[in-house]
C-alpha cells in the first residue's frame, strides 16, 4: 500500500507543470525612488527559461507598506523593511521572492553619470543623427552616447544661455520642454509625461543639477537575466538587465539598456528587451548600457529531434567531437558522419599544404589498411615543405606583406623571416612578440619591417588589435565604440604603447627601428597624453623597466589574454572548417559570441597548455571526427555549417586552384620576375600580375580585413573558367601531362583514370567512364593521320578542361 | 549543338529563349528551376504592361544639395556657397550654374528636394538608400536592382542587374543579400572610357572553337553528376552552377556581346556623354537596357574621400566645395546626354533614370572650405519610366537643413522606383529560412505626385 502511494505521488509530481521562477531572485531596493522590473519565467531542466509568463501573472506584495507593484511589472520601494512578493498564474502555479527595501527615506539624488545620461541615451538624444553628431544639432552638442559626461554636463547647464536647465524653475528647462514637445523640437517627441525618464531629469534639475564627480561609482559589468532562453519559433520572451557597480551595488537598468539581436534572421529584439524567435538555430540578445555590454543566449532548436543514441553512436576522435555533438544534440541537428578515404585524403592535403595528393599518393592512402593511417597522414603533411609555403602565405596575408606597403626587397626580407618562423614552428606567442618588439635594421631583422609599415601610432593601434586580437577599436579614435565597450581612453591608452617607436635611415638605404626615449600620442581635447594602458588593464608606470612595446607584447601574448587566444584559435578553425567559431572571423566583439563557446574555451585551453604550438592545434583539429566529417547530407546548409553537422563544401582559394591546375596539367604558371616552377602559394607578394588570381579573389593585402579575400563563385570566374587563355594553353602545351601521355601511347581509359586520380583523388565510376568515352566518339587507330591525332588530342584536352572546371575539382569537400 | 554566332535568340517564354529553356531543363537537377529564371511574373507580382527598366546613377560621396539642385541664394554666404542658380526651361525651377545642359531639360525630370534619413556614415548610408533598410547584423537586405532582377527575371541573355563600372569599396548595399548570391549583380570591373575596354573572357582564345567549348561543357556535366550528393551541403556550389549558366548565356549571345561594344557608337555621341568613366558608363547603361537588362547601377565613384568624389569635406585628403567645378560638367554632360539619347530613341518612357547620393551636406561651410555629411536633407532626380517631369516635390527649409514639407524617406524612394517598374508593393521576397519579407515596409506609399496622381 505504502509503496503504491509513493509511486502515485511520484507520478503526480512528474505530471505537475514546471515550477515558475520570479526574477531577479534577490530583490534589494536600495535608496529612494528605486524600482526593479520583474520577470516570471518557466525554467527547464538545464536552468534555461522556456517561457515568459510575466504578462499572465498577478503580483501581490504581502506588506504593501514596504513595496508596491506598479504598471509594467515593476516593483517600487515604499518604505524600509522586508516583505515577500508573490506571482500567481490563473492555473494555480506561483512563484515568490524576498524583497528588502533600504534607505528609501534618504533625499532623492540622481547621478548625472549613472542616471541622467543613460536616460538621455535611451531617448536617443545623444545618438549620431541627433545631438551626438560631430557638430551637434541646433547648437546643442552632446557626446555620442554620453562618453564625455563632464562636457555634456557643461553643455546642458552652462551653454545655451542657461535656458536648458533652470534649477529654480525646473519645469521651464528646455531639456524638459523640447523633448516633450511643449515647445517645437526638430527631433520630435522623445519624452512622455509622466515617465521614469521625465522623473529622473526633472528631479535631477530640481535638486540642483549636480555634475558628474570623479568619485561617482562606475559600472563594472552588466548582467542579463536570464542568461539563457530556449524558445520555439514565434514565441516571445523578455529579459532584465542589472548594472553591477564597482562598489558591489546593483541596479536595474532594463529601461535604459539598448537591445539588439546578433542574428536578426532568426531573432528579433525590441527596444524593451523583448525577444521574438523567428527561425531556428541560436542567437544572442546583445545589451549595451553605460559603455558596458553583455548578452543572453537564445536557443531555438529544430523540432524534428534525433534520439540521444544517434549522438552516442557518432564517431568521436577527441574532445572537439564531444563538444560539437553536445551542441548538435542541444539544437536538434543531426550528428555528422565520417567521410570516406578519397574525400579525406584530398581535403587533408589541400587544407594543410595547399596541394593535391598526386595520383600515386592518393591511391596509396586509399589502399593502405593501417587503422592509424589518417593520423599518420596528418603528421606527415605537417612536415611537408608545402605546409611551410602555405602557412607563410597565410601569415603574409594577415600581416599585409606586399610591395604596396614595403619597398622591394624589404617585403622579401619580411617574407623570409615569416617563412623561417613557420618552418621552425615558432610558438605563436613568440612569433607575435618578436614582431611587436622588433628593433634594428629592417634588412637584417625582417620583423622590423612591421614597424616600417606601421609608421603611425594610431595605425599600429588599429591594425595590431585587429590582426592579433580580432577586435576593432578604430571607432574609439574619435568617440567611444557605439557597439562595443571600447572607449576613447582605451584607444589612446593603447596608442601610447606605440608612441616611442623610433625610425632612422641606416647606411645602406635601410631603416633602423629603435626605442625612442620620448614621444606621446596627444589625446584630443585634453592636455596630458594618457599613459600606456592595455585593454581591461592598469596603466604602465613611467618608470617601469623595459620599453613600452615590450610591456604591450607581454600583455598581448599572455596566456591570460583571452582575446589573443580566441582570435588565433578562431583563425585556424576557420581555415579548416570553412567557418570561424566566431563569424566574421576578425570580429571578436563581446556581443558576438562563438557558435560553440564551450568548444572555443576548450581549444583555447589546449592551445595554451601546449605552449601556443600551432602545429599541435592544427593536428588536433585535423584528427577530430568533426573535421573528417562527410560533406554530404540533407537539411539547412547554414545551420549545418555553423554547428558542423557536416563538412562545409566551399570553393578553394584562388592560389590553391591555380596551383592545382598546374599540378594536374603538369605545366607550371609563369609569374613575371620569378623562376619557372614557382607556385602561386610561394609568391612573396600579391602585386605579381595574374589574371587568374585577381579574378578568383586574391586579396590585395591593402586593408586589414578578412573580407578582402573573395571566396564566392562569380559570373566573372565562370567566364574565366570557360574562356580563360591560361587553362586552354596549359592543356595545349607540348610539355604537359596530355602530350606526355599521348607520346607514351597511353589508352584513353588510362588517361581518364590518371586524370581522375590526379584531380579528384578517386577513380572514375564505370558510368562516368562510359559516358566520357561516348562523348569522345570513336577512338583513332594507331595508324591514324596527324589530323585525326590532333582531333584526339583536342578531345582529351576538352575532357581535362571539363574535369578541371568541375565543382568536384574547384571545391573542397 | 548550339552556335555561338546565333544572331538573335528566339523568344520562348518571358525572359527566356528556347535554348535557355533546354538548359533550364538540364539544370533543374542543379537547383535552378524555370521559375527562378523566369522570375515571378507568373505569380502576378509584376505588371507586364509596365515594361520599364531602370538606370540608377549613384552619386557616391553625397552631393551637396545647396550647391546643386536645391540652391539657397538668399541664405547667408557661409551657407549658400560659391555657385549661383540659373533658370531652367521650366519657369520657377532653378538649379546650379554648374549644370547648364540640365537646365534645358527640366521638363523631362522631377526633383525631390525633401529626401532625408538619419545615417551620416557612407557605408551604412550606401546600404540604407539602396536596400531601404538600416544595417543590422545577421540579415543582409537585397539591393533594389537585385530585388528587381529577382522579381522580373532576365529579359535577355544578359544578367538582369549590372553594376558599372567598379563596385563600391564600402561593399555595402550592392549585393542580393538574402536572395542569394545567384542574384548578385554582374560586375564588369572595367572602365568603359578606356581604349582597351572589354569584358574579360567574353570570347574564347581563337584556337578554341565553339564546338570545343560546348564539348568541354558536356564533359563537365558528366563529372558534376557525381557531386550531387554534396549539393545540399552548400549554397556556393549552386552559385557556381548559376554563374556558369549566366556566363554561357552571355557568351553564346551575339546581342549580349554587342551590348558591351561601345566602339560601335559614333564618336560624336561618345564625346557628348563625356570621355570619362561616368560618361561612358552612362552610354554603356543605355546600350544595356536596350539589350534587355532590367536594372543598371552606375557608381559615379567607387570610393568616397581620398580621390575625386562628391565627399567635399574640404580638408586634405578631401576636396573643397570648388571640386564641383569639375564634377558639375561631368554629371551634366553624362546625365543630359543620357536623357536626350533615351528620348531620341523613344526609350525614355520605358526607362526610369534615378540620380541620388547617399546623403546631403552640412548647410554651413566648415572652416576648411568644405561641407560635411548631412543626411537630414538632400535632392533626388527622377526621369522617365512614367515620371512626370518639370516638377519639384517637397522642399527644404531656408538653409537646406531639413525638409520643410513632404519629407521623403528611403523606403518611399524604393516604393516609387518599384511602382515605376511595375512591381506590386505588396510583393514578398523569400527571406532567411524562407521567412517572407515585404519589398517595402507595410504601409509605405510611393511618391504619387511624381506619376501625375
Amino acid at each position: 500500500m505504502t509503496w503504491i502511494s509513493c509511486l502515485l505521488a511520484g507520478a503526480l509530481l512528474q505530471a505537475e507543470p514546471e515550477a515558475l521562477k520570479l526574477l531577479p531572485e534577490e530583490i534589494v531596493l536600495s535608496g529612494p525612488r528605486t524600482t526593479q522590473r520583474l520577470l516570471v519565467v518557466e525554467p527547464a531542466e538545464g536552468g534555461e527559461s522556456v517561457r515568459d509568463w510575466t504578462d499572465e501573472v498577478r503580483f501581490a506584495v504581502s506588506d504593501p507598506e514596504v513595496a508596491a507593484v506598479e504598471e509594467n511589472s515593476t516593483i517600487a520601494a515604499v518604505s524600509d523593511g522586508s516583505t515577500t512578493l508573490l506571482a500567481h498564474l490563473p492555473d494555480g502555479r506561483k512563484a515568490s521572492a524576498r524583497i528588502r527595501v533600504l534607505g528609501s527615506a534618504k533625499p532623492v539624488r540622481w547621478s548625472f553619470r549613472n542616471h541622467v545620461l543613460p536616460a538621455l541615451t535611451k531617448a536617443g538624444c545623444n545618438s549620431g543623427p541627433c545631438h551626438g553628431a560631430a557638430s551637434g544639432q541646433n547648437y546643442l552638442k552632446l557626446s555620442l552616447r554620453g562618453y564625455a559626461p563632464e562636457a555634456d554636463h557643461a553643455a546642458l547647464t552652462r551653454e545655451g544661455a542657461g535656458r536648458r536647465v533652470l534649477t529654480l524653475e525646473p519645469a521651464r528647462s528646455l531639456v524638459l520642454l523640447k523633448p516633450t514637445l511643449a515647445v517645437p523640437h526638430g527631433g520630435g517627441r522623445r519624452l512622455t509625461v509622466p515617465s521614469r525618464n521625465y522623473q529622473v531629469l526633472s528631479e535631477w534639475i530640481a535638486t540642483g543639477a549636480a555634475p558628474p564627480r570623479p568619485t561617482d561609482r562606475r559600472v563594472a559589468s552588466l548582467r542579463v537575466i536570464p542568461s539563457h532562453l530556449r524558445l520555439q519559433p514565434g514565441q516571445q520572451h523578455g529579459v532584465l538587465v542589472q548594472a553591477v557597480f564597482d562598489d558591489g551595488s546593483r541596479e536595474d537598468v532594463t529601461h535604459w539598456a539598448k537591445f539588439s539581436s546578433t542574428d536578426s534572421g532568426i531573432l528579433n529584439v525590441d527596444e524593451t528587451g523583448r525577444a521574438r524567435a523567428l527561425g531556428q538555430g541560436e542567437a544572442h540578445i546583445s545589451v549595451w548600457c553605460l559603455d558596458q555590454v553583455a548578452s543572453a543566449r537564445v536557443t531555438i532548436p529544430m523540432t524534428d529531434g534525433h534520439g540521444p543514441e544517434a549522438y552516442a553512436r557518432a564517431p568521436r576522435h577527441n574532445r572537439i567531437d564531444d563538444l560539437v555533438l553536445k551542441k548538435l544534440e542541444d539544437l536538434g541537428l543531426p550528428p555528422y558522419r565520417l567521410s570516406n578515404d578519397h574525400h579525406f585524403v584530398r581535403r587533408a592535403y589541400l587544407d594543410a599544404a595547399g596541394v593535391l595528393p598526386s595520383a600515386r599518393e592518393a591511391r596509396r592512402f586509399v589502399e593502405d589498411t593501417n587503422p592509424d593511417k589518417r593520423v599518420r597522414l596528418v603528421d606527415s603533411l605537417l612536415e611537408r615543405p608545402e605546409f611551410v609555403d602555405y602557412w607563410t602565405y597565410k601569415w603574409c596575408d594577415l600581416l599585409l606583406v606586399s610591395r604596396s606597403k614595403l619597398k622591394s626587397p624589404s617585403h622579401r626580407i619580411f617574407y623570409d623571416w615569416i617563412r623561417r618562423s613557420v618552418a621552425e614552428n615558432k610558438p605563436w606567442d613568440r612569433f607575435v612578440r618578436e614582431i611587436l618588439t622588433a628593433t634594428g635594421s629592417n634588412t637584417s631583422n625582417g620583423a622590423a619591417n612591421y614597424w616600417v609599415m606601421h609608421d603611425e601610432a594610431t595605425k599600429a593601434t588599429e591594425n595590431i588589435t585587429h590582426t592579433f586580437l580580432g577586435i576593432s577599436v578604430a571607432c574609439a579614435r574619435c568617440h567611444n565604440h557605439p557597439l562595443d565597450k571600447w572607449t576613447q581612453e582605451d584607444y589612446y591608452g593603447l596608442s601610447s604603447f606605440f608612441s616611442r617607436v623610433g625610425r632612422k635611415p641606416g647606411d645602406r638605404g635601410d631603416v633602423i627601428i629603435f626605442e625612442s626615449r620620448s614621444g606621446e600620442v596627444p589625446f584630443p581635447g585634453r592636455q596630458d597624453p594618457l599613459p600606456p594602458r592595455p585593454l581591461e588593464g592598469n596603466p604602465i608606470a613611467e618608470d617601469a623597466p623595459g620599453s613600452r612595446r615590450q610591456h604591450f607584447a607581454a600583455w598581448l601574448t599572455s596566456p591570460e589574454n583571452r582575446y589573443f587566444l580566441r582570435a588565433t584559435v578562431n583563425r585556424i578553425w576557420h581555415h579548416f572548417l570553412g567557418r570561424g567559431l566566431v563569424e566574421p572571423v576578425d570580429d571578436l566583439r563581446q556581443t558576438n559570441p562563438a557558435s560553440n563557446e564551450d568548444l572555443m574555451d576548450a581549444l583555447v585551453r589546449d592551445f595554451t597548455e601546449h605552449g601556443f604550438d600551432l602545429r599541435h592545434l592544427i593536428r588536433t583539429i585535423m584528427n577530430s571526427a568533426t573535421y573528417q566529417a562527410s560533406a554530404g547530407g540533407a537539411g539547412s546548409p547554414e545551420l549545418a555549417e555553423k554547428y558542423h553537422s557536416r563538412f562545409g563544401v566551399r570553393r578553394l582559394p584562388a592560389e590553391v586552384i591555380l596551383d592545382m591546375i598546374c599540378q594536374v596539367t603538369g605545366v607550371p604558371e609563369r609569374f613575371h620576375g620569378f623562376p619557372s616552377g614557382t607556385r602561386a602559394l610561394q609568391l612573396p607578394d600579391t602585386r605579381v600580375a595574374s589574371n587568374f588570381l585577381s579574378t578568383f579573389g586574391r586579396p590585395a593585402r591593402e586593408i586589414n580585413a578578412h573580407a578582402e579575400r573573395v571566396k564566392e563563385p562569380t559570373v566573372n570566374q565562370a567566364l574565366h573558367l570557360i574562356h580563360g587563355e591560361g587553362l586552354h594553353r596549359k592543356l595545349q602545351s607540348e610539355s604537359g601531362f596530355l602530350s606526355r601521355s599521348l607520346a607514351e601511347g597511353r589508352s584513353r581509359q588510362e588517361v581518364i583514370r590518371n586524370l581522375y586520380w590526379a584531380a579528384l583523388s578517386r577513380p572514375p565510376t564505370d558510368e562516368e567512364m562510359r559516358e566520357l568515352l561516348e562523348t569522345l566518339g570513336p577512338a583513332p587507330s594507331p595508324s591514324s593521320s596527324g589530323e585525326i591525332m590532333d582531333a584526339e588530342r583536342n578531345g582529351l584536352a576538352d575532357l581535362a578542361h571539363g574535369i578541371l572546371t568541375s565543382k568536384e575539382f574547384l571545391f573542397n569537400h | 549543338m548550339f552556335r555561338l554566332d546565333t544572331p538573335r535568340a528566339v523568344p520562348f517564354c518571358d525572359g527566356l529563349n528556347r535554348r535557355d529553356f533546354l538548359h533550364a531543363g538540364a539544370l533543374s537537377c542543379l537547383g535552378l528551376s524555370l521559375a527562378d529564371l523566369c522570375g515571378l511574373e507568373a505569380r502576378g507580382a509584376v505588371d507586364k504592361s509596365r515594361d520599364v527598366n531602370c538606370i540608377f546613377l549613384f552619386l557616391v560621396g553625397g552631393p551637396s544639395q545647396m550647391d546643386t539642385w536645391d540652391m539657397k541664394p538668399e541664405a547667408p554666404s557661409e551657407i549658400r556657397g560659391p555657385y549661383r542658380p540659373i533658370p531652367t526651361n521650366v519657369p520657377g525651377i532653378r538649379i546650379s550654374e554648374i549644370f547648364p545642359r540640365m537646365a534645358r531639360h527640366a521638363d523631362r525630370y522631377a526633383l525631390v528636394r525633401s529626401f532625408h534619413h538619419n545615417v551620416p556614415a557612407h557605408p551604412l548610408a550606401h546600404y540604407l538608400v539602396q536596400t531601404g533598410q538600416a544595417f543590422s547584423p545577421g540579415i543582409v537586405y537585397p539591393n533594389l536592382g537585385s530585388a528587381t532582377g529577382f522579381l522580373k527575371g532576365a529579359d535577355s541573355e544578359l544578367p538582369p542587374h549590372l553594376v558599372l563600372p567598379i563596385p563600391l569599396t564600402s561593399r555595402k548595399g550592392q549585393s542580393a543579400g538574402f536572395l542569394g548570391k545567384t542574384h548578385d549583380p554582374f560586375l564588369i570591373h572595367s572602365d568603359p572610357s578606356r581604349d582597351d575596354f572589354r569584358i574579360q573572357d567574353l570570347v574564347p582564345p581563337e584556337y578554341v572553337s565553339a564546338i570545343r567549348v560546348e564539348r568541354a561543357r558536356s564533359f563537365r556535366n558528366v563529372v558534376d553528376r557525381a557531386f550531387r550528393n554534396f549539393e545540399e551541403g552548400s549554397t556556393s556550389t549552386r552559385l557556381l552552377d548559376s554563374a556558369y549558366h549566366q556566363a554561357y548565356s552571355i557568351v553564346s549571345s551575339a546581342r549580349a556581346r554587342e551590348a558591351f561594344d561601345l566602339k560601335s557608337e559614333e564618336d560624336q555621341l561618345r564625346d557628348r556623354y563625356g570621355r570619362n568613366r561616368f560618361g561612358q558608363s552612362c552610354l554603356l547603361a543605355r546600350r544595356l537596357v536596350e539589350a534587355g537588362v532590367r536594372f543598371v547601377t552606375i557608381n559615379m565613384f567607387d570610393d568616397f574621400g581620398g580621390g575625386v568624389s562628391w565627399d567635399v569635406h574640404g580638408s586634405s585628403p578631401f576636396s573643397p566645395i570648388t571640386e564641383l567645378d569639375k564634377l558639375g560638367p561631368m554629371f551634366d554632360n553624362a546625365y543630359s546626354s543620357l536623357i536626350e539619347d533615351l528620348h531620341d530613341r523613344g526609350l525614355l518612357e520605358q526607362t526610369l533614370v534615378v540620380a541620388m547620393g547617399e546623403f546631403g551636406r552640412t548647410p554651413k561651410i566648415n572652416p576648411a572650405g568644405g561641407r560635411d555629411h548631412w543626411p537630414s536633407v538632400s535632392t533626388i532626380i527622377l526621369a522617365g519610366g512614367g515620371i512626370q517631369g518639370g516638377q519639384v516635390v517637397g522642399s527644404s527649409d531656408r538653409i537646406a537643413a531639413e525638409p520643410r514639407d513632404r519629407p521623403v524617406g528611403p523606403q518611399e524612394v524604393l516604393a516609387t522606383i518599384y511602382k515605376s517598374l511595375g512591381i506590386d508593393l505588396h510583393t514578398e521576397l523569400p527571406g532567411p529560412q524562407s521567412r517572407p519579407i515585404p519589398i517595402v515596409d507595410i504601409g509605405v506609399e510611393p511618391i504619387h505626385e511624381l506619376f501625375g496622381g
